[in-house]
């Protein structure tokens, strides 16, 4: 099992990787809400989602949606790396006629299961998927992130409302706290604290993990997919830009470009995935 | 021989539920506004493919977009602005922008729709904002038949589609069996051609009325209803106009972005012709009976009269 972590960590180190590459390449966005969320995008696609890269339309797949949308790069590097396409594309975040928009199109980008990028949606959608699947009599699960600043959305929270009302057990979302927003940390700004009553409230299954321990992440969710009869919320302690030393505690990263110094310095602290 | 649908409300319900009989993938969600629907039948007649969500209407347009992204075809419908102005940016960005085929019901459009519920529940601009949305296919039909039969006829259609009805109290003007003309327009008086009358929705009968005031008074009317307002049938209309040279638009709707300012854009790209447009100028409608608002806001048959009349003769002064 040490072994198995330990590979989903080197996993995750490649997706770090590439998201500074792209940020870097691409001379724009989101790098440090990114890297807070790479663990779990890691531990979704190459652990816990039911996925077949090969046929990415595959009816019975599991769905994932990343609600906070900006994170897109590590996204966009799970699912190459997964092999849904070559990874050699990921360069091409965000030019002209790329697969890779700046925030999440589904219909353009192999084994993108949803779109995403204005916030508070994937709650939502993700409830619609479950409800799919349980019309169409499938046993699919479906696998949301948020942010936490993205909480302030009201529509989450109508999200939130309706699934625990559904009872839908098929849906777990994954709330990536690294506790900034755009304009500060999200007590200063928006205070979504306490995080989990509020979900309990609704009737929501909750569980506070650290979101950067592949282990914890792994038995939160087996831990979720045992409850039925109601949607399940881990809230992920993270850290904004988790990787990268000179990005932590600093929130300009929510969206800046690396200078050719900070690229190399942050490929050196990552290191190599050999 | 189809039966008489007994205003929009019902020809919704009937049509769906014919839908569903055949098709597996039809599903019926509600914000808390399956009675608005005379949704009931449908719920109980298929249980599991009804979904109640609530009072949250960008929650309801999501939630579709999820059952439409696993294969569903979710028809959604409540009040025309509580989809179309709150729920907006969840038409676009999630459901007309990735192609889904999503269908919304929006009821209370117009005055006549909206009648005695004042301004928070009358919608006369959701025609024109879903316009200014690529990808959307909006439909208007002008009574419970037709949109019985506009529900049919859009089955298969790309994409989302908005269809625009009113509170039940519409007159009948077409037959059951007379089928909708999706993506087309359809000549429904042909008098001659000093001027073509267009309309959608729920003013259509004033206008075919007028057009026969018209006719007493020697002024010889075309009655175009463009009951596909996206895509426009923009040939056709340039067709209509090609020898008659001559418009007047009638909606229930504001003349901002709607159907006036549709073949407005087609007489400027198209087909030079004189033009006045009949809806609301620009301002808010109020509560009272259905017709008389209808009257009170410009489009009354002596209003549309007057103004076609006004209209033949600023043409023949060219």
């Amino acid at each position: 099992m040490t072994d198995y972590i330990a590979g989903l960590e080197k996993q995750a180190r490649q997706i770090r990787r590439d998201v500074v590459e792209m940020v870097y390449r691409a001379k724009d966005g989101h790098p440090s809400p990114s890297l807070s969320c790479a663990d779990i995008v890691t531990a979704l696609y190459f652990h816990i989602m039911r996925t077949d890269p090969k046929n990415p339309a595959w009816e019975d797949r599991d769905r994932f949606i990343l609600s906070k949308g900006h994170a897109c790069p590590a996204l966009y590097s799970a699912l190459a790396r997964t092999g849904y396409f070559d990874p050699a594309e990921l360069v091409t975040l965000r030019f002209l006629h790329s697969n890779l928009q700046g925030h999440p199109y589904a219909p353009k980008t192999p084994g993108l299961d949803s779109s995403s990028g204005s916030l508070g949606h994937g709650v939502s959608i993700g409830l619609g998927m479950a409800l799919a699947a349980r019309i169409q009599k499938k046993d699919w699960r479906v696998y949301v992130i948020t942010g936490d600043g993205e909480l302030g959305e009201g529509l989450i929270w109508e999200g939130a409302m309706a699934a625990g009302h559904q009872r839908a057990g098929r849906l777990t979302v994954f709330v990536d706290n690294n506790n900034y927003q755009s304009c500060g940390t999200v007590d200063q700004v928006s205070g979504p604290y306490p995080i989990a009553e509020k979900w309990a409230a609704f009737g929501w299954h909750c569980q506070e993990i650290d979101g950067h321990d592949m282990g914890q992440i792994i038995r939160a969710e087996e831990e979720a997919r045992k409850v039925t009869g109601k949607p399940s919320v881990i809230i992920a302690k993270t850290i904004k830009g988790r990787g990268v030393s000179f990005m932590i505690g600093d929130n300009s990263w929510h969206k800046r470009v690396y200078t050719d110094a900070e690229y190399a310095q942050a490929m050196i602290e990552l290191g190599d995935t050999a | 021989m189809n039966a008489i649908q007994e205003g929009t409300r019902i020809g919704f319900r009937n049509g769906l539920m014919e839908l569903a009989e055949k098709r597996g993938d039809v599903v019926l969600v509600s914000t808390d506004s399956l009675l608005a629907l005379r949704g009931e039948p449908f719920a109980q007649k298929f249980p599991h493919r009804f979904i109640e969500l609530g009072i949250a209407e960008q929650n309801g347009v999501a939630v579709c977009a999820g059952l439409a992204s696993a294969g569903l075809t979710p028809y959604i419908g409540t009040y025309a602005g509580f989809l179309t102005m709150r729920a907006c940016e969840q038409m676009r960005t999630y459901i007309a922008y990735p192609r889904l085929k999503v269908r919304f019901i929006g009821c209370n459009g117009g005055l006549l729709g909206g009648n005695r519920e004042g301004v928070s529940h009358q919608f006369i601009e959701d025609v024109g904002l879903l316009r200014t949305i690529p990808g959307f296919t909006i439909l208007c039909p002008a009574d419970g038949n037709q949109t019985r039969q506009a529900i049919l006829a859009s089955a298969d259609t790309d994409g989302p589609v908005y269809i625009r009805i009113g509170s039940g109290r519409e007159e009948n003007v077409f037959s059951p069996d007379d089928p909708f003309p999706l993506g087309k327009i359809r000549i429904l008086q042909d008098y001659g051609d000093d001027i073509v009358l267009f309309t959608y929705g729920f003013t259509l009968g004033r206008v075919l009325e007028a057009a026969e005031e018209l006719k007493a008074k020697g002024v010889k009317a075309k009655v175009v209803e463009a009951a596909t307002i996206k895509p426009l049938d923009a040939e056709g209309i340039a067709g209509v106009l090609a020898k008659t040279k001559c418009a007047l638009t009638v909606e229930d709707h504001t003349v901002t972005g709607g159907l006036g300012s549709a073949v407005a854009e087609v007489i400027a790209e198209k087909a030079p012709a004189v033009l006045a447009r009949l809806g609301l100028q620009d301002t808010y409608g109020e509560s009272g009976f259905p017709d008389e608002l209808l009257d009170a806001y410009g489009m009354s048959v002596n209003t549309i009269t007057r103004t076609a009349e006004e209209l033949v003769s600023k043409k023949r002064q060219l």
